[in-house]
This record gives structure tokens, C-alpha cells and sequence, in this order.
């Protein structure tokens, strides 16, 4: 009888065999399938955000017919484009100034790391 | 006379703990204790139904019910009033899922995350929908915690809408466009069915997309994938989504957080096998009823694409196994009958009101 406890299984099988056979069915499609990514955002990611962007399709609305208040929320922002401008300048000098210090401090935590290894290695080797 | 009021960060037409609030006020109606349903946010197709909290206006003997999925500052302004509370958990979708698309529900959730303490504290009751849940609320020191789970609203389930166009088997993704349901490995996974076992299949994913630029990244991929017949159906209604189950040849969740996940239990109401990553809350809620792409345990971090595609092959083509499978779908839907929920949130309710 074909159980779901023994599916897992057989369709591991199944799979190897058409491997084997030259078969990969997944074959070119794995930068799809990890393209959205969760892992924890790293430096470069930081950096990416620190200066601040906000794209244009940011601004929708999920009423229908609501073409016309997507219209007057962009030209609002438009007219409040000097404000934003300074504010997100505001923003971005902080995360920037920011962001430098703390790839000083990585650097200098990588120099402790690699100094107290050295120091462990020459105390060993006594 | 008593009213159970409910308060929500953000009512939408679609979500789940807004469909929850609503049934649980259906549930209360005829016992006289169903009070007014507020958010913070709401979504202009939900304001038929929710009103702004700061319209709510309790007595002093009022039970607050207040669903926790995210921060709000308005839900923790709450916490200062008199009333009694019981606390609905919902589960809160680690942040790390959201920073590189959506910031601002990244911040909710972080800051939801960390103020799950205060509101475990300040309520007589809490609740989880699931086990999974439970250990969230346990980790913040929350005592008693009470397992409810999602009430099915099955009555929703009989409207027939218009089928999915097309002949070839359809492999049916339902849920949120959301980074924690990775549409990227079900878009990659049914390219890999679709090329190897079924060149006829069809895919159609339905839910309501976090932003629009994240529904057009989704459907960038779909492109790169090669896939044909993908349709990415957002705001379809009741009736036609009804009508996609009962079409359906499997329901495919490459999900990997979950608090609850209501379209197992839609699934098995309409016979449909699932194929899902033993993840979350999946394992707990599908039981021995589906079909799992990894050792329930395993953390299936890099899911064997070829092994997903034989598994939907599997479920669409061997019917003694999809039999075993729907034989065991009624099995858990008797598990998560709206009686046996409905008494526990009598019980909870009658817990809190003491």
C-alpha cells in the first residue's frame, strides 16, 4: 500500500534514479529557488541602506479606481520634496557616520582577534 | 452585560487574524458577549467590518481581547486601561524575513518581538493558535497558556466562484505574498514538476502581496523560472478561491514560518493532498496528513527541488495515496472541529471573565 510515511522515500529514489540517468529536474533552477533570502542582513547589506532611497512604488493604494489618490500622494511628495530631501539627507549622514564607525570597530576587533591568536600561538610553542 | 470587545494591529480583507476576530464575534453573538472590532490599521475592504481603536470606548466590566502579530503603539497604550485582557497569539514573523523587503513590518516585528513580555504580562489569559505558538509566549514567562486553535469557518468554504482556466494538473499555493512563504522555492519547485513529470501542469498562487514591488519581484522569478501556466492571483474572491480547491490536484506550502496555516485545514476540507515543509506550526496543524519534503525535525534549509517535484507527482498520480491522505485530512479536520475550538474559546473567554 502506498503510504505518505514511505513518499518521502520513494521520491528521493525516484529522483536519484533520474539523476543517475543524466535527469536532474532541479537542475539550473536553484538560483530561483533561493532567491529570497532571510538570513541575518551583514555589512554589505547596511550599506546598501544606509543611504536612503525610497522608490516611487512605494506609494499604492488598494481601493479600486484609486489611480487618482496615487496621483495627488505623488504630488504631494513633489511638493514636499525639499523637506524630504533634508530629511533623508539627515538620515542618511547618520547611518552613514554610523556605518563607518562600526566598520572601525569589526576592523579593530579583527587586529585584537589576530594579535591574542599570535599571542596563544607563541605561549603554546614555549 | 459584559462585551468581549477585540482589537487588532491591522485588519485586512484577506489575513487571517482579522478572518479569527470575525469569527470569533460570530461565535460571541449569540451568547450576548460579541462587543465592536477595532485596528489600528485598516485596509479601506475591511472598514465595513473594523472600526479605529480609538473609537473604542469599553466598560468597566468589558473584556479586552487584544490579537498580538505585530507592534503598534495603539495596542500598547491598551495595557494602561482598567478592563480585564485576554491575549490572542498570533505568532510574529521573525524580522530577519522582512528587512531587505518591507522595513517598516521588519520594525513591527522586531519591536513585536521584544514587547511580547509586556502584553503576556498585563493579561489574565493568554492564548497561542498552536503549540508552536505557546512556546513563543512561554519563552516571555507568560503561565497558563492556552492552546486555542484557528476556528474554521467551513460556511465560507460552500460558494462556488469560476474555476481555473485549463486542463493539466493544478498545484494550488495559498497564502500571503511574504518573504516567510517563499514563493521562490514553490516558483522553482513547480518549473522543476513541470519539466520533469507534468509539461500540462498548472500553478496558481493566490494571496494578498505584502507590497506591490514584492508581488513584481515574484513575478520576476516566475519568469526566470521558465514555468508556463503560473497564474499569481491576488484579491480573488471567497467564491472563486472555493472553487480553486475544489479543482485543485495538491495544495504546495514551501512556507517556512508559520504560526498556524489555515489553508492545511481548507485544503483538507476539500480533499485536496498537501505537500509542505515540515516546518512552524505545519507539522502540528497537518499531522501524519500530509505529505513532507524533509524528516519532520529537520530544518530543510536546502530542499532537494527534484525531490519536491516527484513528491507533487506523487500526490496528483497515486490515488490509493491520496485516499490515505484525504481518510486522514477528515481525521485532523475532526481534531480542529469548530465545536471543539468554539468550547475552548468559551473556556478562555469564561477564564478571563472570572
Amino acid at each position: 500500500m502506498s503510504s505518505p510515511e514511505d513518499a518521502l522515500e520513494r521520491a528521493r529514489e525516484t529522483a536519484a534514479r533520474k539523476r543517475a540517468d543524466g535527469r536532474d529536474a532541479g537542475a539550473g533552477l536553484e538560483a530561483v529557488g533561493s532567491r529570497i533570502a532571510a538570513g541575518r542582513p551583514d555589512l554589505e547589506d547596511l550599506s546598501e541602506w544606509a543611504l536612503l532611497e525610497v522608490p516611487d512604488d512605494t506609494i499604492y493604494t488598494t481601493r479600486r479606481g484609486g489611480g487618482a489618490i496615487v496621483a495627488l500622494k505623488r504630488a504631494l511628495l513633489r511638493l514636499l520634496r525639499q523637506y524630504h530631501v533634508e530629511l533623508e539627507g539627515r538620515q542618511t549622514r547618520f547611518n552613514s557616520v554610523l556605518l563607518q564607525h562600526l566598520r572601525e570597530l569589526e576592523a579593530r576587533v579583527a587586529r585584537l582577534e589576530r594579535a591574542e591568536d599570535e599571542a596563544d600561538r607563541a605561549s603554546g610553542g614555549e | 452585560m459584559t462585551s468581549v470587545h477585540q482589537v487588532l494591529s491591522s485588519a485586512g480583507p484577506f489575513d487571517a487574524v482579522g478572518g479569527q476576530a470575525l469569527a470569533w464575534q460570530r461565535l460571541l453573538g449569540p451568547d450576548g458577549l460579541a462587543g465592536g472590532l477595532y485596528s489600528d490599521l485598516i485596509d479601506t475592504r475591511a472598514r465595513r467590518d473594523f472600526e479605529p481603536i480609538g473609537a473604542l470606548r469599553p466598560a468597566a466590566d468589558d473584556l479586552l481581547v487584544i490579537r498580538y502579530s505585530a507592534y503598534r503603539s495603539a495596542l500598547e497604550a491598551l495595557l494602561e486601561l482598567p478592563q480585564r485582557k485576554l491575549l490572542v497569539y498570533h505568532n510574529v514573523t521573525p524580522p530577519r524575513y522582512y528587512w531587505r523587503y518591507h522595513p517598516g513590518t521588519a520594525v513591527a516585528c522586531a519591536v513585536g518581538e521584544d514587547r511580547l513580555a509586556r502584553f503576556a504580562h498585563a493579561a489574565r489569559v493568554t492564548t497561542a493558535d498552536s503549540a508552536f505558538n505557546a512556546r513563543d509566549l512561554e519563552r516571555v514567562g507568560a503561565r497558563e497558556v492556552r492552546v486555542v486553535p484557528i476556528l474554521l469557518d467551513s460556511a465560507r468554504l460552500g460558494a462556488r466562484g469560476r474555476p481555473p482556466a485549463g486542463g493539466g494538473p493544478l498545484v494550488l499555493v495559498v497564502g500571503r505574498y511574504a518573504p516567510n512563504k517563499r514563493h521562490d522555492l514553490v516558483l522553482a519547485a513547480f518549473a522543476a514538476y513541470q519539466r520533469e513529470c507534468a509539461p500540462d501542469a498548472r500553478l496558481l498562487c493566490v494571496g494578498a502581496p505584502v507590497t506591490p514591488a514584492y508581488l513584481e519581484l515574484v513575478r520576476e522569478l516566475a519568469r526566470e523560472s521558465g514555468a508556463r501556466d503560473v497564474e499569481l492571483a491576488s484579491g480573488l474572491s471567497q467564491a472563486d478561491l472555493n472553487a480553486a480547491y475544489a479543482e485543485a490536484d495538491v495544495l504546495l506550502s514551501m512556507s517556512e514560518h508559520e504560526g498556524f496555516c489555515v489553508p492545511l485545514l481548507e485544503a483538507f476540507h476539500f480533499g485536496v493532498p498537501v505537500v509542505a515543509r515540515p516546518l512552524g506550526a505545519v507539522p502540528e496543524v497537518a499531522g501524519d496528513a500530509a505529505l513532507w519534503t524533509a524528516e519532520p525535525g529537520a530544518t530543510d534549509e536546502q530542499p532537494d527541488l527534484a525531490v519536491i517535484a516527484e513528491l507533487i507527482h506523487l500526490a496528483v498520480t497515486d490515488a490509493e495515496l491520496r485516499e490515505e491522505l484525504r481518510r486522514r485530512a477528515a481525521a485532523r479536520l475532526e481534531h480542529f472541529s469548530p465545536e471543539r475550538t468554539a468550547e475552548a474559546i468559551r473556556e478562555a473567554i469564561g477564564a478571563a471573565l472570572a
